[in-house]
């Protein structure tokens, strides 16, 4: 056989091979294919449903150990469009068992019928009880799932603890562990804990048969995970006088805040008007949300750390001490006040009346305008300093150290910064032509300042602890996790020393105990300081403030309290802030005709916006 | 390759004749490979469908990449294939030695290597290696397949490699290799040499399917009857058989009714009849019959080598290469256990029918009833969705590409390329008959990758450049007559 021949052969052999080869598949394949159909009805019962297990979210308490959140079971309903049956269900009995409209259910019906491959949900949030009668029913396609929902005992809070729901397109884009349908803390705490207080969701991969009857776990649970529940956290505040606060601010625009100075822990943040939480849960969600939302108080607007104030006179406080540190006032220096300051030709900033000349620890007390007109001129003009400019750069510098201006990095969500001028500020706006005269209204907290209620109660711990502070949260403990972030636990000190802070405190003794623009607010044996302010505004009448801590050589509580349009800061601000002092302190009320007249305050301004 | 020497430099790409055929080939099962890995991993419910973690949107990159190694291939001048065929399989050995000490396990297999971002399985590239070793071994010019010491250099070249690779716990991809002895066969080995492999493989999957006596009693039959074919005279042998049954049976009643001792019939049967050997053997020498000694050296050798077959059996491979040979043997059908992957996979295709359910309608597929569905089951995709018909056309292409390259081989002038074509045919119909075949539940689940169509990096890359390194042998050939 020559060469070419046997080549030949050989070729012709592995041609067929590959033939043979092809050709035994292509057989198998026409078999399992066309012939036998054993496969399509197997591959029809092949079918799995997975369903997500949903993590129960974390509870919150308060600083006693009382529950103000709690997470309550609910179920949603699911279908799945293709599984139903295609003779169709009894649509009359379902909407009888649900409670259910039926042009509504028909609505949800179409709509899951658009991706029928999926879970789609038909309503949410049933009782234990609906979801139990459904079961019973048995509807081919549809089943419940459980999940949590929240409750607010207390019902306090609302912008405080802020509310979940439903995550929207836009979160989606940005967190893609989350999935359509999912939860989320949408303000307040459940959205700046939202991490700790979701958990982590499980799921369930069930077998089911070609009538959508579960048959059983999937390949013996091999799939399955189990949710981890949300961990709990034990939040700063304390319930009851939260509570109280609320009441009291009733029928009023602004905010409160107390903060424990020796920790930083916020003790009560009150936004006000509120809302009870308890509407922005489950199904009316929505619709409630929408009145909040057309409310021209604006009560889902968390005045406390997004609301920019003037801070009125209780900023003449900040003012003596950058004086003192820098050495242009002593606390024994007296400045002259008839009736004002007059500060150019014709231009008097008013005061009221009060004996004159005073000392700082009186003026102070009797928050005199003219004497802190001097201070604030000495600061800025300071020889030291080259120019005007410089010197309020400097105090500017010192205000910001106090908090001002700036975020306070607390762990709550949308906390703003407020504001302090600085001298570009005033270079663009006057053109480079200004002089103390110019902006002699910061003196005494007016003019561009703009303050969160929450920097002013921290403002009020700075004085208490006398020169620091310890950044204000929320939240005390997480669950499973020993402690805080480091920075709760670090004093951020102010530029000021505690040396200068004794006149101040003594001042805001005097104003409370012996006599001042705050007497009202003394409660025997307390020893509360206090400093009143009284915030000129261009939107009407003036905001009424105060600003306290307690007891004076051990402070417990500081507070700040803030009324739009509330008049003189000790009508309506001091009242408040005096009556949750004690109730804080001593745990009793001995004044409720003070209780009363507050509730009896209705400041409502038909167009209120700040 | 040595032809630029001959005809003075080799020509510039553009003037190559590109087997234009090929490459449409190459391009359609990449592309349709890709769809079908759209379809496996396709997650309706997620948010960023072209997150880079959806591994049809990474096979766009590795595709991307291959198309890289295909132009720098058909740009590089083929006579380096030929010079780097030995430094290339050298290298390819210590890689793999490599991958044995240091290497990642994936599957049990040791088999990988980490590359930063991404995970080589060096044994693809070895493959190539091989393939080029082998084709320069028996092409150099005093090489002779009839010679024996050719052919245990043959066997060394294609056994070396293997036996790492099988220390690797990664067999599957080993055999492969095997596949070269369709290159051997068209080279010109002796068929009669293939015909000890044929037996080996029988008697392997035959000791694994029956009982043992079954076995016996087939063997001393199928002896029986090839001594006939040889010799004629079927009457004694008639007679022989019988009185080897009946002598058994005798002594089976005998054993265990009248003494007590418990024999089995497997082993009177097997006395008996190594007893009656000595007989035939002194038969055999006095009727000056030759041939009997060979039938009774297989009958033995048969006799030794099934003990030794279920002691390899049952210490050598690994517990999930054992279940899936009973599995493709049908000997453990267990729906739930290993046999759960190749009823998925065979549900999923017959489900399929003639036209299939169109593009992203798979439902086994899709929601992941068929495990590895992107990889080593990539082909249910394509039973699934477009059924016997896309069926039909997918295994035209690989049917047409793998004859094909046997034809380019068969006009290529230098021994070197048309050896290399037909080892990559080979390496081709392996994966496919191989790959396909375990889908489908004619072949045991061996986890070797469907060439072109799997998800993948280095498979893809790796057949890339077989191929293409074909492709370009056969586009410098010279052309005669007009052009």
């Amino acid at each position: 056989m020559s060469y070419q021949r046997d080549s030949l052969i050989r070729l012709r052999t592995l041609q067929v091979i590959v033939l043979l080869v092809v050709g035994v598949i292509l057989g198998r394949l026409f078999y399992i294919q066309l012939i036998d159909d054993r496969y399509k009805d197997m591959a029809d019962n092949n079918a799995l449903r997975h369903v997500v297990q949903y993590p129960p979210r974390g509870e919150v308490r308060d600083r006693n150990g009382e529950f103000i959140v709690q997470s309550r079971e609910a179920y949603d309903l699911m279908v799945i469009a293709r599984e139903i049956p295609k003779e169709g269900f009894d649509t009359m009995r379902m909407c009888r068992v649900l409670g259910m409209e039926k042009e509504e259910l028909i609505k949800q019906l179409t709509r899951a019928k658009t991706r029928s491959r999926v879970p789609m949900m038909i309503t949410n949030q049933l009782s234990k009880e609906v979801k139990l009668r459904f079961d019973e029913c048995n509807f081919r396609g549809f089943y419940t799932v459980y999940r949590t929902i929240r409750s607010y005992p207390r019902r306090i809070g609302g912008n405080l603890m802020g509310y979940v729901g439903e995550i929207n397109a836009d979160q989606l884009r940005k967190r893609p562990e989350y999935r359509a349908g999912d939860y989320i803390g949408i303000s307040g705490l459940e959205s700046a804990y939202e991490e700790v207080l979701r958990g982590k969701k499980g799921v369930k991969v069930n077998e089911i048969d070609a009538h959508g009857v579960i048959k059983g776990s999937f390949r013996d649970g091999m799939y399955d995970s189990l949710p981890i529940p949300g961990r709990s956290l034990v939040c700063t505040i304390d319930a009851e006088l939260q509570e109280l606060a609320e009441e009291l601010m009733e029928g009023k625009v602004g905010s409160v805040v107390a903060i424990e100075p020796s920790t930083g822990e916020i003790l009560l943040m009150v936004s006000s008007p509120t809302y009870d939480p308890n509407d922005l849960v489950g199904k009316n969600l929505r619709l409630n949300y929408n009145k909040l939302l057309k409310n021209p108080h604006r009560p889902l607007y968390n005045r406390a750390v997004s609301s920019h104030y003037p801070p009125g006179s209780t900023f003449k406080l900040v003012q003596g001490l950058i004086g003192l540190q820098e050495g242009v006032l002593k606390p024994s220096y007296r400045y002259p006040c008839n009736g004002g300051y007059t500060y150019a030709k014709g231009r008097k900033m008013k005061c009221h009346p009060h004996p004159s000349p005073l000392d700082l620890r009186s003026a102070v007390a009797n928050s005199c305008n003219a004497y802190f007109c001097y201070v604030f001129r000495d600061i800025i003009e300071n020889k030291k300093y080259e120019n005007v400019k410089e010197g309020l750069d400097v105090w500017a510098d010192y205000v910001r150290s106090f908090g001002f201006g700036r975020t306070l990095d607390s762990d709550f969500a949308n906390e703003t910064r407020g504001y302090v001028p600085t001298s570009e500020f005033y270079n663009k706006v006057y053109h480079n032509s200004w002089k103390a005269q110019t902006i002699i209204s910061l003196s005494i907290g007016q003019g561009e300042l703009g303050c969160t209620p929450l920097q002013m109660a921290n403002l009020a711990a700075i004085i208490a602890n006398r020169g620091y502070y310890y950044i204000p949260h929320i939240v005390r403990s997480v669950e499973g996790v020993d402690s805080l972030e480091q920075r709760f636990y670090e004093k951020q000190y102010t530029k000021v020393d505690a040396e200068h802070f004794e006149p101040i405190v003594e001042g805001m003794w005097q104003g409370v105990n012996v006599a001042g623009t705050s007497t009202r607010a003394a409660v025997a044996g307390l020893d509360i300081c206090g400093k009143t302010g009284t915030a000129q505004n261009p939107h009407g009448k003036d905001h009424s403030t105060f600003l306290s801590f307690a007891p004076k050589d051990d402070p417990k509580i500081a507070i700040s309290v803030y009324v739009e349009n509330g008049g003189f800061g000790a009508t309506i601000a001091l009242p408040i802030a005096s009556l949750l002092i004690e109730k804080y302190l001593t745990d009793t009320i001995t004044r409720p005709y003070m209780i009363d007249q507050v509730k009896q305050m209705k400041i409502y301004y038909p167009n209120a916006k700040k | 390759m040595l032809r630029s020497n001959s005809y003075g430099g080799s020509r510039s790409i553009f003037s190559l004749s590109v087997d234009w055929i090929m490459i449409l080939l190459y391009v359609g099962l990449v592309l349709i490979g890709w769809m079908s890995i759209c379809s496996a991993s396709y997650d309706e419910t997620a948010i960023e469908p072209y997150s880079f973690s959806h591994f049809y949107v990474k096979q766009v990159l590795w595709i991307g990449l291959s198309l890289v190694v295909a132009l720098v291939v058909m740009l590089l001048d083929d006579k380096y294939y030929h010079m780097l065929a030995y430094p290339a399989y050298i290298g390819g050995l210590l890689v793999l030695i490599g991958t044995l000490l240091f290497g990642k396990e994936v599957n049990g297999a040791k088999a990988w290597i980490e590359l930063g971002f991404f995970s080589l399985q060096p044994v693809e590239l070895v493959k190539i290696a091989t393939a080029l070793a082998l084709a320069r071994l028996m092409s150099s010019y005093s090489f002779s397949i009839t010679r024996f010491g050719d052919l245990i250099r043959v066997a060394t070249i294609i056994l070396l490699p293997l036996l790492i690779i099988i220390l690797q716990n990664d067999t599957g991809s080993g055999i492969v290799l095997c596949s070269f002895i369709f290159v051997l066969y068209r080279e010109g080995l002796n068929k009669w040499l293939c015909i000890p492999f044929i037996l080996i493989a029988a008697l392997f999957i035959g000791s694994l399917i029956l009982t043992p006596m079954t076995m016996l009693v087939l063997l001393i039959l199928l002896c029986t009857i090839f001594e006939v074919l040889m010799n004629g005279e079927w009457q004694s042998r008639v007679i022989y058989l019988a009185t080897l049954a009946l002598t058994s049976i005798v002594i089976y009643l005998v054993a265990n009714y009248l003494i007590g001792w418990s024999l089995s019939a497997y082993k009177a049967l097997m006395g008996v009849t190594l007893l009656s050997l000595l007989v035939v053997v002194v038969y055999a020498y006095r009727a000056h019959l030759r041939n009997i000694f060979i039938v009774v050296a297989i009958f033995v050798g048969s006799m030794i080598f099934l003990p030794t077959t279920s002691f390899l059996f049952n210490e050598v491979l690994q517990p999930h290469q054992k279940d899936r040979i009973y599995s493709f043997l049908g000997i453990k059908d267990d729906p739930q256990g290993i046999d759960f992957n190749v009823n998925q996979s065979k549900i999923a295709i017959g489900s399929g029918g003639l036209t299939g359910k169109g593009f992203l309608e798979g439902t086994q597929v899709k929601y992941n009833f068929v495990p590895e569905n992107h990889t080593d089951f990539i082909f249910c995709t394509v039973g699934e969705e477009w059924g016997f018909l896309g069926c039909l056309v997918v295994l035209a292409m690989y049917c047409t590409l793998i004859l094909r390259l046997m034809r380019i081989g068969e006009r290529q002038e230098e021994p070197f390329g048309r050896i290399y074509c037909y080892c990559v045919a080979s390496i081709l119909l392996f994966h496919l008959m191989v790959n396909v075949g375990m889908t489908i539940g004619l072949m045991p689940v061996m986890g070797i990758p469907l060439p072109f169509m799997s998800y993948g990096g280095s498979s893809l890359m790796a057949f890339t450049l077989l191929l293409f390194i074909a492709i370009r042998f056969d586009a410098s050939r010279r052309r005669f007559g007009v052009e």
